[in-house]
């Protein structure tokens, strides 16, 4: 407790008394290293400021009202401070008094000073210069430091950096001929410059190559990443979406709304951009309530980094835990921030757009074909046989007894197999067939060893497999037989003889090793002859499996005006069923609401819009039109139709869209009332018994049909099949992974950033030292979206038109006018020149934030014409060897995309055609680790380097190690870092050799026969120039004795190709 | 009433005023805007390394006298179970089959099931009387050199984000690995070879695959280079080119390159890559004979199991552990020697959830005498003195079994990795877990601890070992990171 007065009161004074309390006992948690809980006492104003939560700490004079007396003094140990122990009490009236003496803190004191944070040269307003150009104001720059210019690089020069610089590629030999010509032509050489800039402007290749340097920013890829780093087969139209919205010129404003708040501007996959991190699907999420929770946040949090850095270049996400050490982004600014983009999942959404729309209604025509092809298949499916017998087949070995009956001739026919765990139905196999007589003695007279013939209907031959060995007396697979069709085969016997036949037996292999190719239905005819057979037994085949997608119960035609399906077990959990039809003689479905049918069901649960028992027959499929039971593996369903009804087909379904695969029926019983009561016509007693995960085999088995029926629905089973995979090819491009949009959740901010300490709610708002937009908690998702996108994208905000114009310089120059392109708060840089960066910002903002103006401003100046060379600059280097003054152009090496571009270029091999799902670099798409690497490219694989499929965090196998990112974390500038992995990679690889021969092919047929005329066109294509002498002599000496491609090979990796002037 | 009350009230109301910025005197802006004249110098200021774009792997002085120079990191995938190896719980046996009181009814997988004794009798060891199982009786007769950590905790319990967790000190994908931040600040002792080499279990790559050797936004030059006894360097020569025709090709670009130099002069850039050929030349002769292990004695290979006939896979890893040996013999910085595969339900890695005794033996078998014999080779060498062996896996598993399985599920909360050689005290066992061994109780470490050990050992500051990367001066250790001295000699 407090208690005031305890001593007699004395004047405090608060260095001699207060401030060694603070220092001892509070510091190491509340001063300049450490703020707990945004607290700190060795800085008057802050003191008095107090932490985050609890407003002022000290009310000078109301000790009573003054949290930090409450702290030092409370009685919950929990809250008391500091932590590990209690201030005596002679120290804890020392504070109390103190305070009630009004709280001295003379000014003056503190050891430290307090700075403004918001006090930043990047949170002011852009300054509004109309008074230089780059070249003046560079100019200016370069003399305050007494340097100068260099002098223009040659045109050629100018026009390999140009052409790299805009398109990522190398001039071809026309673009620099008619450069070359041009020059010499005419004399106002200015338009033949602003001409080549045009038309690289112009070229959609311009697209390709800044939509990568937006994708490095982003993150983009095409696979999950994590652990399990699954394909994201919808990711490429945000790609697409890029290049698009750059060669038209998008103005940037547009462009950040787009990705923001596309969904509601009719550009579906610019929004893929809220989705481009890794995140953990929900497969991946452990099942505890924690996993999932921080699972969320660290999506939520990919999505907040992802816009404070790639639009705002702040690091916001340093917020999560604690305040920004630099910035003055709060806790709160984060979680605001959080709330702002909380309707977002990661997910694929529709993609509404013309052509989408086409497809559409193309695979919607295509469905209704399907239908009417498996309404043609359905006639001829097995009627249902309820209450049949449970079947006990054994692979190891299964026989039959029969009343004593003669026959010279066995036939022993297989309806039916079962269905292998990942190949589906395959061929049978039997390894021994045995037949006997009454006569015991006379032992197994199959064996071909007692004259007896066997041939089968054909055979799957090997040394393991003959119709042969199915009678040698030899058990096991290694010695049987295979049939050469799936789930069908006969083996007809000729016995030496006519025998009175008691029992045969057979197995598929009686070692027991393998239970797979088992016949699993057969049908026996004995005879006298071939053209004598009867049948003696048969064992017919089993329906398929019930499947979530649709389950057809065919019955004998029968008058009835009600029916009932009743549900004795699911796979889990109470029933569910989306639709029953029932179709009578003329093939049309009286079960539905609509035509007057009723139903009742044994109970529901109902959940508005996507489960109520009426749903069961409303002709809508899908789960969010279902009935879900009330009872966990059973309930009923049934229907009274508007009169008696001429019924012969029932189909239901779980799922008919096919995404759900719980709740399913896996054992039922389908009555219907008769004038004798209700009578069982179908259950599921003569179907394959369901497994989790099992391929369902055909729809059903032809092997009893006669065979011209037969081959008629196999012909229509081909022609679904077809369809539906024209149906898949059309819907596959339905969706794109851009970000589903829902209810926000509530956004608590929490302590530490940990999910399990959530704190008070947070409404959506931006951070409030940009700003003040907030919005109510109640604001939809594309509310608090398009309101977060217009004041980005808005001409008064002062990071986002420095942040973009900063990012095109350094595409430009290698270095961006601030070299910290994400990071334009306290911990950046500070600019080179704020001048000019401020100029370009203003400008882009007044000429309507168009990207390709901001290029050509930036490339037709005589900054960047000026050469490279170092030479006779020796003085100048060692003041600024980074040139970041720019009194020399900074040459670069190649990125990766651009290497192999370039060599595809060089042969003649790069492909135009654009956009597109990714061609594949690895064996496969997506998915657990150990991809291999595609060797050999053809086709589409020679398409640029972005269209490639990437996945995340696996880096081409080539030209990765040119620091090509993985897709990891944001990249904002990247590294150019120098291996002998890069080495090898360039030199070795098979790529490269493919090249090197395309390459040496390209240059006999523009070269000709003479050497000398060969390697000077390869000289060309590669340097834009011709050989010296010397080089031509070095180069001839080889080709003459090891042709051309050594030459290439060297080519493709001299520092010349590789680096840009 | 304690005054508690008084001014919780007052202080909300404050609180949300500030957050809310509705304040016209922008109160939150400036609240949170303070900073301290000559805070940064106060800060630890950041240590970059200078790298010689010539040479990145030339060897770099460490920040203060270093006890390992090299380090070689077992990287046991999928998760091994502490129960099962080193955190011995006798209370096990007693509650075995009983459900744990308070645990949890669900757990990563599902439903949790009850408590299980520890699948393998446990007996002391050596000097220290160290309770070890008899899963791995190789391993077990070391433990007098050994320094454990039992009481490591994780910030997942999903395999993806805990492996990235314990090879780059995040959960995300995309940051630098331990191997790559060795490598960055210290380079190597072998110009000729990769300065950080990662050796895939013979059964596959991890669960997490690359990003536990990936440079993240470290120079390309730090990525770990996958390399096995089975599978050498990618590209390291072309194939099917004839050796006059490759020698030529390599003759002309040196050629071309000294043209072009001379007009570029000191542009160390040029020179850098120049270089990186010259060293990819002497890469593709001394790869070859680092792989040739036709060269190491009989009793070597059956030290390690690399003979054993009977099972291909623990030849296959004795056979990577030779490799690593090998590496480090050469001055290789930092090599990840793995052991486990990718997610596979336990049949291919650690990830015991189904049967963990069946799936344990199988593992444990092809883990245990390779494993141990490169310790004892390393020791016998006399490299054990400037190598630091670390034994790793990326969380621990639940002292129950799954329901209706028999198998422990994740276990983020509590596991154990040890260290022996370099600068490791031997014989200690460091923090402890509950009677149960599910949530460490004692001198609590979570993986930063291990991580920040590590780099200490090698002579380095975690908190001042920096990059920089989007604005922030990036850790391995982010903002986080403690020594754990109790097992520093």
């Amino acid at each position: 407790m407090l208690s005031i007065g305890l001593c007699d009161a004395q004047d405090i004074d608060f260095v001699r008394d207060i401030r060694p309390i603070f220092v001892e006992h509070c510091y190491s948690c509340h001063s300049a290293s450490e703020q707990e809980s945004g607290l700190r006492l060795d800085l008057k104003s802050a003191a008095f400021r107090g932490g985050d939560k609890h407003g002022p700490d000290i009310v000078a004079g109301v000790a009573a009202k003054s949290p930090l007396l409450g702290f030092v003094n409370s009685s919950d140990q929990a809250k008391r401070m500091p932590p590990d122990y209690a201030l005596d009490a002679k120290q804890i009236e020392k504070l109390n008094q103190w305070i009630e003496q009004g709280a001295v803190w003379p000014d003056g004191i503190d050891s430290v000073r307090e700075i403004d944070r918001t006090d930043h040269w990047s949170f002011k307003p852009i300054a509004f210069s109309t008074l230089g150009s780059i070249d003046t104001l560079i100019e200016a720059k370069l003399r305050e430091n007494g340097l100068t210019r260099s002098p223009p690089a040659t045109p050629i020069q100018w026009l390999r950096r140009v052409t790299y610089g805009l398109t990522g590629l190398p001039p071809t030999l026309d673009e620099t001929d008619t450069f070359t010509r041009r020059l010499t032509n005419n004399p106002i050489s200015e338009t033949a410059y602003a001409e080549v800039v045009d038309r690289l402007l112009a070229s959609p290749r311009y697209g390709e190559r800044w939509a990568q340097h937006w994708l490095d920013v982003v993150r983009f890829a095409d696979t999950h990443g994590f652990e399990v780093n699954t394909e994201r087969p919808n990711a490429w139209p945000y790609r697409d979406y890029i290049i698009r919205a750059l060669n038209e010129d998008t103005p940037y404003d547009q462009f950040i709304r787009e990705q923001l708040i596309g969904d509601g501007l009719g550009v579906d996959p610019a929004t893929g951009f809220l989705v481009t991190a890794s995140v953990l699907l929900p497969g991946q999420i452990g099942k505890d309530a924690e996993s999932i929770r921080l699972a969320r946040q660290d999506a939520l949090d990919e999505i907040v980094n992802n816009i404070g850095q790639t639009f705002l270049g702040l690091s916001i996400g340093c917020a999560r835990c604690h305040d920004h050490k630099f910035d003055p982004v709060t806790t709160i600014d984060y979680y605001a921030m959080q709330a702002m983009v909380a309707g977002v999942e990661y997910d694929d959404r529709e993609w509404r757009s013309e052509e989408t729309a086409t497809k559409k209604r193309r695979a919607a025509m295509l469905h209704d074909e399907a239908d009417v092809v498996q309404r043609s298949i359905d006639e001829f499916a097995p009627i249902a046989r309820p209450k049949s017998a449970s079947r006990m087949i054994r692979s190891d070995k299964h026989s039959v007894d029969f009343e004593k009956q003669p026959a010279h001739i066995v036939r022993f026919e297989i309806l039916d197999a079962n269905l292998h765990s990942s190949l589906g139905l395959i061929e049978p196999c039997i390894d021994e067939f045995e037949i006997y007589s009454d006569r015991e003695s006379e032992g197994n007279i199959a064996l071909a060893s007692n004259g007896t013939r066997v041939t089968a209907s054909g055979s799957t031959e090997s040394g393991s497999h003959h119709a042969r060995f199915v009678n040698d007396g030899i058990v096991g697979n290694e010695s049987s037989w295979m049939s050469n069709a799936k789930g069908y085969g006969w083996l007809q016997f000729e016995l030496p003889k006519e025998f009175n036949i008691t029992h045969v037996a057979w197995g598929r292999d009686r070692t027991g090793k393998f239970d797979d190719r088992t016949t699993t239905a057969y049908r026996i005819q004995f005879g006298e002859s071939t053209d004598k057979m009867r049948v003696v037994t048969e064992l017919l085949p089993e329906r398929p499996a019930v499947d979530p997608k649709r389950i057809h119960d065919r019955i004998p035609i029968t008058l009835t005006q009600r029916l009932r399906l009743t549900i004795e077990a699911t796979n889990s959990l109470e029933p569910c069923i989306d639709e029953i039809e029932v179709f009578n003689q003329k093939g049309k479905n009286v079960a539905l609401h609509a035509a007057g049918t009723k139903s009742t069901t044994s109970g529901d649960t109902l959940v508005p819009a996507v489960h109520d028992p009426s749903y069961v027959h409303d002709g809508m499929f899908g789960n969010d039109r279902s009935w879900l039971g009330n009872e966990n593996g059973r309930g009923w369903v049934q229907l009274e139709f508007a009169k008696p009804e001429e019924i012969g087909s029932i189909v239901w379904s779980r799922d008919r869209s096919g995404s759900l695969v719980d709740r399913l029926p896996i054992e039922y019983t389908i009555e219907v009332e008769t004038p004798d009561g209700w009578n069982r016509v179908a259950d599921s007693t003569d179907r394959r018994p369901w497994r989790s995960g099992m391929d369902l085999g055909p729809p059903f088995i032809t092997t009893t049909l006669d065979p011209t029926d037969a081959r008629r629905v196999n012909e229509l089973i081909k022609e679904r099949n077809r369809l539906d995979a024209q149906i898949k090819a059309l819907e596959r491009d339905q969706f794109v992974f851009a970000g589903k949009f829902r209810t926000p959740d509530s956004i608590h901010w929490l302590n530490r950033g940990d999910p399990e300490q959530p704190r008070d709610l947070v409404k959506p708002a931006v951070p409030v030292f940009l700003g003040s937009l907030q919005l109510p908690e109640t604001s939809s998702d594309q509310v608090r979206r398009k309101a977060l996108a217009d004041w980005i994208a808005d001409a008064s905000n002062v990071l986002t038109a420095r942040v973009l114009v900063n990012r095109v310089w350094q595409g430009h120059f290698g270095t961006g006018l601030v070299d910290t392109p994400s990071d334009f708060g306290r911990n950046g840089s500070k600019p080179m020149h704020p001048e000019l960066l401020d100029t370009l910002a203003s400008n882009f903002q007044r000429e309507g934030w168009s990207l390709k103006r901001l290029h050509r401003e930036i490339v037709l100046s005589e900054t960047y014409r000026q050469s490279s060379s170092i030479f006779g600059r020796e003085e100048t280097m060692k003041q600024d060897a980074d040139a970041r003054l720019l009194w020399r152009f900074p040459g670069r090496r190649l990125d990766a995309e651009e290497i192999r571009d370039t060599m595809l270029a060089m042969t003649g091999e790069l492909r135009s055609e654009m956009y597109g799902r990714g061609f594949d670099l690895f064996d496969k798409r997506g998915g657990l680790s150990g991809f291999q690497p595609v060797e050999t490219f053809t086709s589409h694989g020679m398409k640029r380097t972005i269209y490639a499929h990437k996945i995340r965090r696996e880096r081409d196998a080539i030209f990765g190690a040119f620091d090509c990112p993985d897709a990891g974390q944001s990249t904002a500038k990247r590294r150019e870092s120098t291996t002998p992995v890069q080495a090898l990679n360039l030199f070795n690889s098979t790529f490269t050799l493919d090249r090197a021969k395309a390459f040496a092919k390209r240059i006999q047929v523009e070269g000709g026969t003479d050497l000398n005329q060969q390697i000077r066109v390869a000289y060309n294509i590669a340097m834009q120039r011709e050989p010296t002498l010397i080089e031509l002599s070095t180069a001839l000496d080889v080709v003459k004795i090891h042709e051309l491609e050594p030459l290439c090979r060297a080519l493709f990796n001299c520092n010349e190709v590789i680096f840009i002037p | 009433m304690t005054n508690d009350s008084v001014w919780n009230t007052q202080s909300i109301d404050l609180c949300r005023r500030r957050w809310l910025g509705d304040s016209a005197t922008a109160l939150g802006a400036i609240a949170l805007t303070s900073l301290m004249e000559g805070e940064s110098l106060q800060a630890s200021t950041p240590i970059i390394p200078s790298i010689d774009p010539a040479r990145p792997y030339a060897p770099r002085a460490s920040h203060f006298p270093a006890k390992a120079k090299n380090v070689v990191v077992i990287f046991c995938a999928g998760a091994v179970s502490q129960l099962e190896t080193w955190d011995y719980k006798p209370e096990l046996i007693k509650w075995d089959d009983k459900p744990l009181p308070g645990g949890p009814a669900v757990t990563f997988q599902g439903p949790a099931g009850n408590l299980a004794r520890p699948q393998y009798t446990f007996q002391q060891r050596g000097q220290t009387g160290k309770w070890v199982s008899d899963m791995i009786p190789h391993l077990a007769e070391l433990t007098d050199d050994i320094a454990f950590v039992h009481s490591l905790t994780s910030k997942s319990n999903t395999h993806g984000p805990a492996e990235n967790f314990l090879s780059t000190g995040f959960n995300l994908d995309g940051f630098p690995s331990l191997g790559s931040w060795a490598t960055y600040a210290l380079g190597s002792e072998n110009q000729d070879l990769p300065a950080y080499v990662a050796i895939p279990d013979p059964r596959g790559v991890p669960q997490n695959g690359s990003n536990n050797w990936g440079p993240g936004f470290l120079p390309a030059a730090f990525q770990g280079t996958v390399l096995s006894a089975k599978d050498p360097i990618r590209h390291l020569v072309a194939k099917g080119v004839a050796r006059e025709s490759d020698e030529a090709a390599k003759h002309l670009l040196e050629q071309m390159n000294l043209q072009h130099q001379l007009h570029q002069v000191s542009d160390s850039r040029l020179t850098a890559r120049i270089a990186s050929y010259q060293l990819a030349a002497r890469m593709q002769l001394s790869v070859p004979d680092l792989s040739d292990l036709s060269t190491e004695p009989p009793h070597i290979l059956r030290m390690y199991g690399a003979d054993d006939t009977k099972n291909g896979d623990k030849a296959a890893f004795a056979r990577n552990c030779i490799l690593a040996r090998r590496l480090i013999e050469r001055g290789v910085r930092f090599v990840q020697l793995f052991n486990g595969a990718y997610a596979s339900a336990g049949r291919l890695n650690w990830d015991g959830h189904n049967a963990i005794k069946e799936q344990y033996d199988i593992h444990a078998e092809i883990m245990d005498q390779p494993a141990a014999a490169l310790i004892k080779d390393l020791r016998q060498r006399g490299l054990l003195e400037n190598t630091l062996v670390v034994w790793c896996t990326e969380f621990g598993r639940m002292p129950f079994f799954q329901k209706g399985a028999k198998g422990r599920d994740h276990n983020p909360d509590g596991f154990t990795c040890w260290m022996t050689g370099a600068g490791v005290k031997p014989g200690v066992s460091h923090g402890m877990t509950d009677e149960f061994g599910q949530k460490a109780i004692e001198n609590i470490h979570p993986l930063y601890h291990f991580n920040a050990t590590i780099l200490h050992l090698l002579g380095l500051d975690y908190e001042r070992l920096s990059v920089e990367h989007n604005g922030i001066q990036r850790r391995l250790t982010n903002v986080e990171g403690k020594l754990i001295r109790e097992i520093l000699a």
